[in-house]
This record gives C-alpha cells, structure tokens and sequence, in this order.
C-alpha cells in the first residue's frame, strides 16, 4: 500500500506539471480530470480499510473531480468556442521551471512544517506542490477558463492538504473540500459565461476596464 | 457711613461736568485763547434740556432707550465705588464685576441706538467703538484684579479704600502703574485724545461723537452728561489710588474730590493740547501700552 | 417618596416617546400637531417638575432595571447634578417644540414634517436619559440614541448639499467622541467590578496617574460634544442647517451633555483631578472663548454666528470647570464651589438664552426666508415683537445686568478672583481674568452687530421689506424664554442655590459648607438690587425726559446724511465692515479671507481647523494614499500574485519559525 499511495501521490504532481506545461485547453482538463480520479483514489489506499465512509468518499470524489466537473468545463469550452490557449504571462519553459523549484520548495519546507506526515511521507508535498502550481496556473494564463483548471487543482491540494487532518476532524474536511470545490466551480462557471457574454470572450485581461 | 457716601455721590454727580470745562478751558488757555467759561457744560446742559427733540424716521425704541441706559448705568456705576475714600453705595463680593459690565450695558445700547438710525456715519462710530472697547475692557480687568490681589478684597470698596492705603508702602510700585494704566484707559474709554478728539467735526475721524450725531434736545443733553459723569468716575478711582483720603472726614474727602475732578480735567486738557490724535491702526496699540502697564502692576504683586 | 419621584419622570420620558409615536402614526389625522404638542409639552412638564423636586429637596431618586444583556444592570438615577440638566432640559425642550410645530407646519406640503417631529421628540427624551444613566451601556445607548437622532434630524432638509455636509462633518466628528468614550470606559471599567457608575467610582482610586488617562479620553470624548476648540468644527454647519427649533435644542442641550458627561466624570473620580487637568481645562476654555467669539464676529450667517458663539460660551463653561477643578485640588473649596457653580448655572443660562436666540433667528427666517445678514436690516419695524424678544437674547448674552448672563459670569470672576488672592500658584489663574474681559467685550462687538445690522435700521433689501410679523404661536415659546432670563436675571438667589449644593458635590465636598458659598449666596440679593435699581432709574429718566419735553417741538425727519440728500440703505454699515476694525486686529486668526479684483471685492468667513487644517490634512492623507495606488491595479493576476506571495510568504515563515 505504501508504494501504491506513493505512485498515486507522484503521479498528482506529474499531472500538475501537464497541466503547466500544455498549451491546449483540452488538455489541461484531460490532466485535471486524471487528477480528480487518482485524488478519489487516494483515501482508500491510504487508509488500508474499505469501509462504507471511504468508499463512498471515493466514488464521490471521482465523481465531482475526474466526471462532472472536466465535463462542466468541456461544455463551457463549447459554449465559448475556444480552442487554442494564447501566449500565457509566463512562458511555458519558464512555468515549468518555476514548478520544479515549487517542487523543490515544497519537499524542503514539508519537513520544517509543525505538521504531521500522516499517512505518506509524500503527501504534504504533493500537497504543496499542487496549491503552489495551482497558483501558477492562476496568474500566468490569461484565458478565464484555464484559470478555473488552475483553481480547480488549487482546491485539489487544499483536498490533499486536508486528508492528512482526516483523523482529527472526520466528517468536515469531506464536507467543506467538496462543497467548497461545488461552489468554486459553479461560481467560476457563471462569472466564464457572464464574461463570456459581456466581452464577447474570455479574457480575464478585460477585467482591468472595472479596476476604478 | 452711608451719608459721607451719599454724600460723595451727591459731589460727583452735581460736580461731574467741571472735567470737560475745565479740560477745554485749559486747552484754549495752552494755545492762546480764551476759550468758553468754565461752566460752559453746565449752561449747554440747560439749553438742551429746553430744547425740544428731532428724531429719525428710521428710529425706534432703541433709539430713544439709549440716552436713558447711559445716564443710568453710569449712574449705578458710580455708585459702586467708594467716593468717599472708604465705602461705596453699592458694595458687595465681585461688585467690580458690575461695576464693569454696567458701562458695558450703557455702551451696548448706545451703539445699538446708534446703528437705529441706519446712517453710515454712525455705523462707522460703532464699528470703531466696540473694537476699542474691546481692548479697553481687558486692561481695565487687569487692574482691578491686580488691586484685588494687592488688597485682598473682593469689591471695590475694599480695593480703592482703606484696606488699599494700608498696605501703599508695600504695593506703591504697582499702584502707580495702574494709576498710569486707569488714565490711559479712561482717555479711550472717554473718547478723549489721543483716541478720539472731541472737538472735531470731521464726521468721518469721529468715533464717540458721530455715534451721537442724531441725538437732540434733552437726549443729547443725558448722553453729554454721561460721559462726563464717566470721566469723574474714572479721575475718582485714580485719585483713590494716589491720594488717602480715609483719614480725612466727610467734607474734606468731598472736597478732594472736587479738587482731583479739576486737576483731572487739567491733566486732560494739557494732553489733548500737547498731542494730536494718532492714527486709527495707532489705537489698538496705544491701548496695548495702557493694558501692558497694568498687567506689568499685576506681574509685580503676584511674585 | 423616592420611587414616586423617579417614576414621575419616567411617566414623563413615556409621554414624550408617545408622542414621537403619535406624530408618525397619526400624521395624516387633522389634530396631529396639536396631540403632538399635548403629548411632549405634558412629558417635559412631568419629568422637569420630578428634576426640580429632586433639586428642591437634595436626594437623589434612583431605579435599576435588572437585565441580561451584557454590562449588568441598567440603573437610572436623578440626583441633583443630573436634575438641573433635566430641568433645562424640559424647560427648554417644551418651548422648542412649542416653536417647532407650527414652525415646521407650513413645509407639509414638501417634507415629511411627522418625521422630523417624530425624531425630534425621541432626541428630547434620550437627552434626558443621558444625564441619568448610572451605568455604562444605558448611557452609551443614550448616547448614541442622542448622537443619530441630531444627524437625521440635522438632514431634514436633504435636497440641500449644504446640509448634507453638515450631517456628514457632524456624524463623523459624534463617532470620533464616541469612539474616546468606548475607550475611556473600557479602561476603566476593567478594573471596575461591574460596569455601573457606582462600581466605576468605587475603582477610581486604582487608576494610575490618578485617572490622567481617563481625563484626558474624556475631554477627547466629551469634547468633541461639546465643541471645545479644536474639536467645534462640526458645531457651525450642523447649527445652521438643522431648522431654528432643533438648533436651538443642539446648542442649548445637546453639546450640554459633553459638559456633563465631564462633570460625572470628574465626581466619579472623586473630585480633586490632577493639576495639569485643571490648568489644560482653564487654558481650553480661554483659547474656545477667544477663539468662538472672533469666528462669530466674521460670520454673516445668523445662524453660524450663533453656532460659533455657542462654542465662546462652552468657553465659559470651560474656564468655570477648570477653576473648580484647581480649586478642589488645590485646596481651596469655596474656589472649587465658585468654579463648577458658576460653570452650572452658566450651562443653564446659556440654554435659555441661545435657544432664545436660535428661535428669534428662526423667526427671521421664516419672515424673511434668509439668514444672510447682509441683506436684511429694519426689521425691527416689521417684526417689533420678534426684535423685543431677540434683545433680550442678546443683553442676555453679553452678560451685563439685569439678565442672567451677569450672574453666571460674576460667579466665574469671584472665583478668578479669589484664586488671584490665593498664596499657592493658583493665583495664575488672574491671568484668567483679562481672558474672560475680552471674551465678553467681543461677544458685546458681536452682538451689537447681529441686532444692528439684522433688526435696526434701513431694510437692505426686498425680503426684508416686506417681512411680516411671525403668528403668536411663534411668539409665545420666545417670550417664555425671555422672561425666564429676565427672573433668573432679576432674582439670581433662585439659580445660584440650585447650583451651589451641585457645585459643592462635584468638588468632592458636602452641600453647604463653605462659606464662600454661603457669601455668594447673600450677595446675590445685591445683585438684584442693582437690576432692580438699574431698571428703576431707567424709568426715572424716562419720567424726566418726558416732563422736559411737554410743551416741546418734537419732530421727525429723514436720519442726517451730512446733508448728502439721496441716502439709499445699501450705504449703511454692513456686518462685514462692522467687524472689520477688530477683525483687523486679530490678523489672521479670525479665519477672514479677502478677494478683491479692481471692481469687486468680497470677503468670505472660513473655519481655521476645518477648512485649514482637518480638510488640508484630508487631502495630504489621500494624497499619500494614492502613491499607493499602483498596488490596485484592475488586473485579475496581479491580485492572484498577492495571493500567492502571501501563501508562499506565511509558508516560509511557518517553515522558519517552527521550533524544529
């Protein structure tokens, strides 16, 4: 199990750098939609058992992360009829650079956090790493939708952070991730369509005319 | 008690108008004429009072109002302090205060019947005056609280009568800077140069006169005899500060008086002749000199 | 006997809060004005006549309501400090609201008039809640209640951007206060058990600095209510757009409150406040007094002349409490009794004389419909009742006999005086003296203006030839109030033992003991004696001039013009020019600014601490602001940045900071 967790866990952060490194929108939810099934994954590997809780935690997961959400977002893409991503602020090399230091940061400041590991040594990490990138991906691209992947895998690590605090705060951490994930999104799905319908695209740089 | 005060009130009521005859026949005489009789006030008193009255269209009852609140709140005034060298009519804790705000009441109403008459001449009168005034009335509060400090009373009585003349040899020093400071603000106070020249007839370098320009007949007569009976207020107290007359009895201090009233109108005349009127910016600062007197008085009695 | 007292002035309270309810629900029923009035004049009477039975008889009538909500126990109590304050307040309430309604009748037209009577009655009654508090939320309720009831009814007149300002400069200078209050009660009350005044009173000995901190929040908190310079700002634009009555009751009540609340503090921290209290207190006072009086005289608004003479007389007030305050702690307690009397009955006396004034401006305004003085003038001929009652106002106000503001005034220079004599340096406080002379020698400049240019003379314009005399039912309030000045003037033993016993109180001493008091109390009769003698005499002269003119020629003419023959009534004086020679002498602290061009020329009064230093330090704080404006950029990612430097920076330093 232990090495399960940790393939699981390597194979959340190689899906953050696909998802900093792609320059097609599709493919940023292709990534986010394979990281929501491995995150759904990931409780019962952790935890060992099987029982009713976790599992139903895993379907639910899957559910919202790898199926509603990626296919949310492929409406909204059609919808808006957008295909190519545009230059982003940062270039991809350098993204991706910024997320390998991010990488580095992260194992660094897991081991000084007053936090404990839990069940995987890697999971603070990947958690880190996750909201770190998710962050990334919010800045540098201009396009509205490819900023709500970027806080859709910002919530993924806040979802990772808060698995290893499973065992003090049991049912909360389930309820506020989901809830908060079901919230972000719905909210960042009707700003992408007023947006989408005011400006007559979706560049987040149109919101500088509001700034006054 | 009360009949050498009565009494003394009585002298300087009946004795008030010597000041301007004497002051102008001093002046006439300092510059080569002959000028009026000495009692040239009191006959210009009765052909007033047989005068009948003009009175403005504009007027109201302020206007008619203002004679009467002069002569009375002068009167009143005089009451208070002590003419006799020991007591005064009137005496009671914080009688200065009245004693004060008395003539303040008498030039309030005079300005506001002055302005009834809705002329520029007198609304210019009143500006002047109430600015003035209002530095007068600081410097004159300035003395009394320094005697009060000086004699450690609280009524005019007890500052300018006997309690003031026992302690002369102590307070001396200060007592003759207020006695200086009282002359100075008795000049303003009394519209007499260097403040204001009561011979003028220049409306606009007018400031007491032109306030009285439309009062006639026996108004005018009331107002020109306020303002004398001021001036003899005003030469009482600085007589009682230089001169002890609580040793001498009824008629002799009645009689120093009326001595002080015409040496007053002396001094008043040889400075009216001596000086022209300064400058209306002049002013405030003259009566800043007066005021820095009297406060120099007060900073020496409170070491 | 007690309970039958404080029940009484709660069945008043009751009455009045029944009529800002009716005046709202039955706003449209013909009779609503007159219920209105029945309902507030009946609660003042009720509550004023329990104030004066508590003064009469010296006890002190207390309730305590138990309750819940956090503070403990909500106390009331009408003890004889808190009663003279109800007194005039009743006293005066009644006769605003007696000018008021009618006053206000002729805008139901355009206004929601039920509105303003409604908030106006609800003001009254937390005016009198205020000073009889004796716990900290019933009275910070109070206060706030106090504090919103003045700003709504302060923007009555909404349309205008000038009371807009006012409201606006007025809440946000009410909030400052109350944000001292918070503070000082806060301190205190932590060491208090609980948070009644009796508790905080029983703490006062542990306060460090000997409760320095506390006074000095105090003046920052009352302060500003009650218009200490330079905390007045908010006083002149709020005082001249409120409408006549409500100024009235603010000028006369409302900024009373922050003089109480100084007072209740004082008592409660046991009457002897350090020195530099004192001293800080006398000093405030001479500088609001100079500096209220100088401002009133630039003015040409009827109604901010009042209002920045209101902040003189606060002045007053200032240096009464401050004599008190030195004289208790130096040990002088006739001194400290002569000071807090004279600041009491000055409180009271300046109640009745300035809302007297604020009506009779009222009057004008609505006869005229201006308050600009500079165009009216004569009205003496056209509203002669109205111009019978305003100079009583205002030789009122000069303080000189026969009126009350005498007797407030001499109690304040005998207490001057008497710390002149004193051995200790108290007798600084002579230097008080001259102060306060040329106080009143402005406020007499100020006044001849206002009464000369506005009622005497020729009319300067159209509106105020043609002003018609104001309706009885405007009369009657200001006459009520210019014969209580006249009696307390006339028979000043009347005011000075209802203030004497408080006064002795509040120095930490017992009613009645100091025989300063007790001379002052006997020199009062003289002080009759001389109004009564003063109005004699005028009387005599009057017979005399009239025996002297039968048989006289008595004639009228045209005002000699130096026999220029076509006067017209713009050559009279104006205000402006009227002030001008003194206002020249002050330089440039009268606040007076002159434009001139080779045809024109204007000057424009402006306020030294809110147009020259709170608004200019206003815009140099929003000036720095703006430097950092760059950090807002309207950008999306640089907002995401922010946030992600925050994370990665809280991160480093849990990272750093971690005991591992």
């Amino acid at each position: 199990m232990e090495s399960l967790s940790q393939l699981l866990l390597f194979l959340v952060v190689f899906t953050d750098f696909a998802v900093l490194g792609s320059s097609r929108l599709s493919a940023c939810i292709r990534a986010v939609a394979l990281q929501g099934l491995l995150l759904g994954l990931l409780p019962p590997v952790l935890f060992g058992s099987v029982s009713l809780h976790v599992l139903a935690l895993a379907v639910g997961t899957v559910l919202v992360k790898a199926v509603v959400l990626p296919a949310f977002l492929r409406w909204a893409i059609r919808e808006a009829s957008v295909r190519r991503e545009v230059d982003p602020l940062v270039g991809y090399l350098p993204s991706l650079l910024l997320g390998v230091i991010a990488l580095a940061a992260s194992f660094a400041v897991a081991n000084v956090l007053p936090v404990r590991a839990g069940y995987s040594d890697l999971l603070i990490p990947a958690a880190l790493v996750t909201v770190v990138i998710g962050l990334i991906v919010l800045i540098t691209r201009a396009k509205a939708l490819t900023q709500v992947v970027g806080y859709l895998m910002l919530e993924n690590g806040i979802y990772l952070f808060g698995l290893t605090q499973l065992q003090r705060v049991p049912f909360l951490v389930e309820v506020g991730v989901l809830l908060d994930v079901f919230v972000g999104v719905f909210i960042m799905g009707i700003v992408v369509f007023h947006i989408n319908r005011e400006f007559d695209s979706i560049s987040a740089a149109n919101l500088t005319r509001l700034h006054e | 008690m009360i009949l050498s005060a009565l009494g003394s009130l009585g002298a300087l009521v009946v004795a008030a108008p010597v000041i301007p005859g004497v002051a102008t026949k001093t002046r006439a005489l300092l510059t080569g004429r002959r000028g009026p009789p000495l009692w040239q006030p009191y006959a210009d008193l009765r052909k007033l009072m047989r005068k009948g009255a003009t009175y403005s269209t504009t007027t109201t009852w302020a206007f008619r109002l203002a004679p009467l609140a002069v002569v009375a709140t002068t009167l009143l005034a005089s009451a208070i302090v002590p003419l006799d060298g020991r007591r005064g009519l009137v005496s009671f804790t914080g009688d200065a205060v009245a004693f004060a705000y008395l003539l303040g009441l008498g030039r309030f109403l005079l300005v506001l019947g002055a302005l009834d008459t809705g002329s520029s001449f007198e609304g210019m009168g009143t500006s002047r005056e109430v600015s003035f005034a209002s530095l007068v009335e600081p410097g004159l509060f300035v003395a009394l609280v320094a005697l009060g400090v000086a004699t450690e009373r609280l009524s005019l009585t007890g500052m300018f009568g006997m309690e003031l003349w026992q302690r002369w040899p102590v307070v001396a020093p200060s007592v003759i800077l207020l006695a200086v400071s009282l002359f100075v603000l008795m000049l303003a106070e009394c519209a007499r140069v260097p403040v204001d020249d009561p011979s003028t007839h220049l409306e606009l370098t007018m400031i007491h006169e032109v306030m009285v320009l439309d009062h006639s007949g026996p108004d005018l007569a009331f107002i020109l005899y306020a303002n004398a009976l001021k001036m003899a207020v005003f030469a009482a107290l600085i007589l009682d500060l230089i001169v002890p007359r609580a040793a001498l009895g009824a008629w002799g201090s009645a009689a120093v008086l009326v001595g002080a009233l015409i040496a007053s109108g002396i001094a008043v005349g040889i400075v009216e002749s001596s000086m022209a009127r300064l400058r209306m910016p002049k002013v405030p600062l003259f009566i800043a000199g007066g005021t820095a007197l009297g406060l120099f008085g007060l900073i020496l009695l409170l070491q | 006997m007690i309970g039958i007292v404080i029940g009484i002035f709660f069945i008043g309270v009751a009455l009045m809060l029944a009529g800002a309810v009716a005046a709202g629900v039955l706003r449209r029923h013909a009779a609503a004005d007159r219920i209105f009035n029945l309902l507030v004049l009946g609660g003042c009477l009720t509550s004023g006549a329990a104030a004066v039975a508590v003064l009469i008889t010296g006890t002190r009538a207390a309730v305590t309501v138990p309750s819940s909500a956090p503070g403990g126990n909500w106390t009331f109590a009408l003890d004889p400090l808190a009663a003279v304050f109800v007194a005039t307040t009743c006293f005066v309430g009644a006769c605003c609201v007696a000018f008021g309604t009618p006053y206000l009748a002729e805008e139901r037209a355009h206004r929601p008039v039920w509105y303003a009577h409604t908030v106006f009655a609800v003001l009254i009654a937390s005016l009198t809640l205020v000073v009889t508090a004796q716990a900290v939320v019933p009275f910070l309720i109070a206060w706030e209640l106090m504090a919103i009831g003045s700003y709504l009814i302060i923007v009555f007149e909404d349309e205008k951007a000038d009371a807009r300002r006012a409201g606006l400069i007025y809440i946000v200078a009410t909030h400052t206060g109350t944000l001292g209050l918070f503070a000082m009660f806060a301190s205190w009350g932590a060491r208090a058990s609980d948070w009644s005044f009796a508790a905080l009173a029983a703490a006062a000995p542990t306060l460090p600095h000997h409760g320095g901190v506390i006074l000095a929040l105090a003046v920052l908190g009352f302060g500003f209510k009650a218009g200490f310079v330079p905390l007045h700002f908010w006083l002149p634009p709020a005082h001249s757009a409120a409408p006549a009555h409500v100024s009235g009751l603010l000028s006369g009540i409302v900024i009373k409150t922050g003089i109480y609340g100084l007072l209740r503090v004082v008592t409660l921290l046991g009457g002897s406040p350090p020195l530099w209290w004192g001293w800080a207190m006398l000093g405030i006072g001479v500088v609001s007094g100079v500096l209220g009086v100088l401002w009133a005289l630039a003015q040409h608004d009827i109604k901010r002349l009042l209002a920045y003479h209101s902040v003189e007389n606060i002045g007053i007030i200032g240096i009464g409490i401050g004599l008190g305050s030195l004289g208790a702690t130096y040990g002088h307690p006739g001194i400290a009794v002569l000071g807090y009397a004279g600041a009491l009955l000055h409180t009271v006396n300046h109640a009745l004389f300035k809302s007297l004034l604020f009506l009779g401006s009222g009057a004008v305004y609505r006869a005229t419909g201006t308050r600009d003085m500079e165009v009216l003038g004569g009205l003496a001929k056209r509203l002669p009742y109205t111009w019978v009652a305003f100079f009583i106002g205002a030789t009122a106000i000069i303080g000189v006999p026969p009126l009350n503001g005498f007797v407030s005034e001499w109690l304040v220079y005998v207490g001057l005086f008497r710390s002149a004599q004193s051995r200790d340096t108290l007798r600084l406080a002579a230097l008080g003296v001259p102060a306060l002379a040329l106080i009143g020698a402005l406020a007499l400049a100020c006044f001849a203006k206002v009464s000369g240019v506005v009622f005497l003379g020729h009319a300067r314009s159209a509106s105020a030839r043609d002003a018609r005399e104001v309706p009885r039912t405007l009369l009657v309030p200001m006459f009520v109030l210019a014969g209580a000045c006249v009696l307390l003037g006339v028979a000043p033993g009347f005011g000075i033992l209802a203030v004497v016993d408080v006064a002795a109180t509040i120095g930490g001493g017992t009613p009645n003991a100091t025989p300063e008091a007790l001379q002052v109390v006997r020199d009062s009769a003289w002080v009759s004696g001389v109004a009564l003698a003063l109005l004699a005499l005028l009387a005599a002269g009057w017979l005399v001039r009239r025996i002297a003119l039968r048989g006289r020629v008595v004639r009228a003419v045209e005002t000699w013009g130096c026999g220029y023959p076509l006067p017209s009534p713009r050559m009279q004086y104006t205000a402006s020019s009227f002030a001008a020679p003194l206002l020249s002498t002050f330089g440039r602290l009268s606040g007076v600014v002159e434009t001139s061009s080779a045809s024109a020329f204007h000057t424009e009064p402006v306020d030294l601490v809110l147009d020259r230093s709170a608004i200019p330090a206003w815009h140099w704080v929003r000036r720095a602001a703006m430097r950092l404006r760059p950090i807002q950029q309207g950008r999306l990612h640089i907002y995401l940045l922010y946030v992600m430097v925050a994370v990665v920076v809280l991160l480093a330093y849990l990272a750093l900071a971690s005991p591992r």
